[in-house]
Order: C-alpha cells, then sequence, then structure tokens
C-alpha cells in the first residue's frame, strides 16, 4: 500500500516544484536567478525520469542538461551582462500575446489528451537492460535502427562547436604588410 | 492518506497535462522575454517537456513493436533532443556574445537591423 503512494507523492511533488520554477524561469526580472531555477525544473524533471524507470536517461539530463547547458547559459548572461541588469516588465501587449499563445496551446493539447486512445493506459515493464537495449538501438543499422540519426548527431554537435567558436571569436586583426616580408 | 494517494495515481493525461503546462509556460516566456538569454532558456524549458513526452508516449502507449520485441524508440529519441538541445545553446550562445560586441545589448525587442 505505501510502495505504491508514495510514487504518487513524489509525482505531484516534483509536478509542483518544476511548475513553480518554470514560472519563475519566464517572468522572474533577474536572469541569473531565472538560469538557477531553470536548473531546479530539469533536475525536477531528472526525478521524472526516474518514476518513469529511465535511470540512464535521468542521468543524461543531469550531466548533459544540469551540468552542461545551464553551465552554459549562466556563461552567456554573465558575458552580456548589459548596464540594465534587470529585465523590465514585458509591455501589456506582449504579455496579452503571450498569454493567449501559451493558454490556447494548452486548451488545444488537453482537449486532445482526453482523447480516448490516452484514457486508461497503464505503464509498461521496460526491458531488463535498458542502457544496453539503447546503445544496440543506437548502433543498429537494420529497419529500426538508429545508427544514421546518430551519426549525424555527431556532425550536428561537431559544426555547432566549429560554428561556436567562429562566430564569438573577435574579428581577426588584419596582419602588418612587414610581417609578411619576414 | 496513504489510500487516497495510491487511488489517485498519475494517469497519462496527468502526465500530460503536466508536460504541456510547461510547455504553454515556455511558449508565454519565450514570447514575453525581452533578454535574449531569457528567450533561449523558455526554449529550454520547451524542449525538456517535449523530450519528457517521448518517455511517456513510449512506456504507455507503443512499449512493443509488432513482432511483440521491446522497444525503446522514445528514450533513444530524447537523448538525441537533448543533444540538438546542447548544440543549439552553443551556437545561441556564440551568437549574443558576437551580438553584444556588436551592438552592446541582447534586447530582442531592439535588434531591428533587418528592417533597415
Amino acid at each position: 500500500m505505501l510502495a505504491s503512494a508514495i510514487p504518487t507523492l513524489v509525482f505531484y511533488l516534483l509536478a509542483a516544484i518544476s511548475l513553480t520554477l518554470a514560472w519563475s524561469v519566464v517572468t522572474g526580472r533577474r536572469i541569473l536567478r531565472a538560469a538557477v531555477s531553470l536548473m531546479g525544473v530539469l533536475a525536477a524533471s531528472a526525478g521524472l525520469y526516474l518514476l518513469l524507470d529511465s535511470p540512464f536517461l535521468a542521468g543524461v539530463q543531469v550531466l548533459v542538461y544540469v551540468g552542461g547547458i545551464v553551465v552554459l547559459l549562466v556563461f552567456a548572461v554573465m558575458l552580456t551582462r548589459t548596464t540594465e541588469l534587470l529585465e523590465d516588465h514585458p509591455t501589456r501587449a506582449r504579455q496579452i500575446v503571450g498569454g493567449a499563445v501559451a493558454t490556447g496551446f494548452f486548451l488545444l493539447s488537453y482537449n486532445m489528451m482526453t482523447a480516448d486512445a490516452f484514457v486508461g493506459r497503464t505503464l509498461s515493464p521496460l526491458p531488463k537492460n535498458d542502457v544496453a537495449a539503447i546503445g544496440r538501438a543506437l548502433l543498429d543499422t537494420g529497419e529500426n535502427g538508429y545508427a544514421l540519426p546518430f551519426e549525424v548527431v555527431s556532425l550536428l554537435l561537431l559544426a555547432a562547436m566549429i560554428g561556436g567558436i567562429v562566430i564569438a571569436r573577435k574579428p581577426a586583426v588584419a596582419a602588418k604588410p612587414e610581417a609578411f616580408h619576414g | 492518506m496513504a489510500d487516497f494517494l495510491t487511488a489517485h495515481a498519475p494517469t497519462l493525461t496527468h502526465w500530460l497535462v503536466l508536460t504541456s503546462a510547461l510547455f504553454a509556460i515556455g511558449l508565454y516566456g519565450m514570447l514575453t522575454r525581452r533578454n535574449a538569454v531569457g528567450v533561449l532558456m523558455s526554449l529550454e524549458l520547451c524542449l525538456n517537456a517535449a523530450a519528457v513526452n517521448f518517455v511517456l508516449f513510449n512506456r504507455y502507449l507503443a512499449p512493443t513493436a509488432q513482432g511483440g520485441a521491446e522497444r525503446l524508440d522514445g528514450a533513444v529519441m530524447t537523448i538525441f533532443v537533448i543533444a540538438v538541445a546542447a548544440a543549439e545553446v552553443v551556437v545561441g550562445m556564440a551568437i549574443f556574445v558576437a551580438m553584444y560586441a556588436e551592438r552592446r545589448t541582447v534586447d530582442v525587442t531592439r535588434l531591428d537591423a533587418l528592417k533597415d
């Protein structure tokens, strides 16, 4: 009895934490504090992956999202620190447009997710060793394998790395003519 | 207390409401934030909600293939989403740093170079 009550409690706890922190990410006036809140949301999502019996994804989430992406975002905040440190409140028109689009999206998807196909579904058991299964799927060249997307993602990461360096570096200083004569 | 919680275990709809709400909050942030880094953070919220959704659908709706073998396409997709998010943040940060060096601001409402 208690064993089935705890995951429910954890789910609603994580849901409350992520929704509260997500709201402070998008409305907080201090952008650095928003970054810390984002870290909390992503860590709560790692907890959600654990609830879904996917500890490997939870680990990837913490390593890449919390440890990598949020740190990069904090760097971006610090490197682009302007004189106006505090974010202004958005204008009324932007609030209305943003609220309308977000509410519209939520109502539309709520309409769909109460469809018959989604009601009354239960969690299915996962394969015993899901990390090994994920690894096999990533390297499978067969019909249902992901070998090609896997390689494309590695190319994408390489391109992003080189692109990041090229975009962010200072423009090259023009070489002095005498440098060529040695 | 324990009885109440056991009777109210989250179903797929509860999970989907949570992820849709997170996505909608991110959408709101993308449209209202003025700081470009804030827009990127809101985008990360959306990507994260979508990534959780992939695992959800895998676990609840398509756990096995036609032949009965277990499928983990949702988990694989989540890994791809995380990898693409990482690449996107790297390029985004580089663009913001270059933009700041050029114009001393990352306010998206003042970036109107294409209008001139």
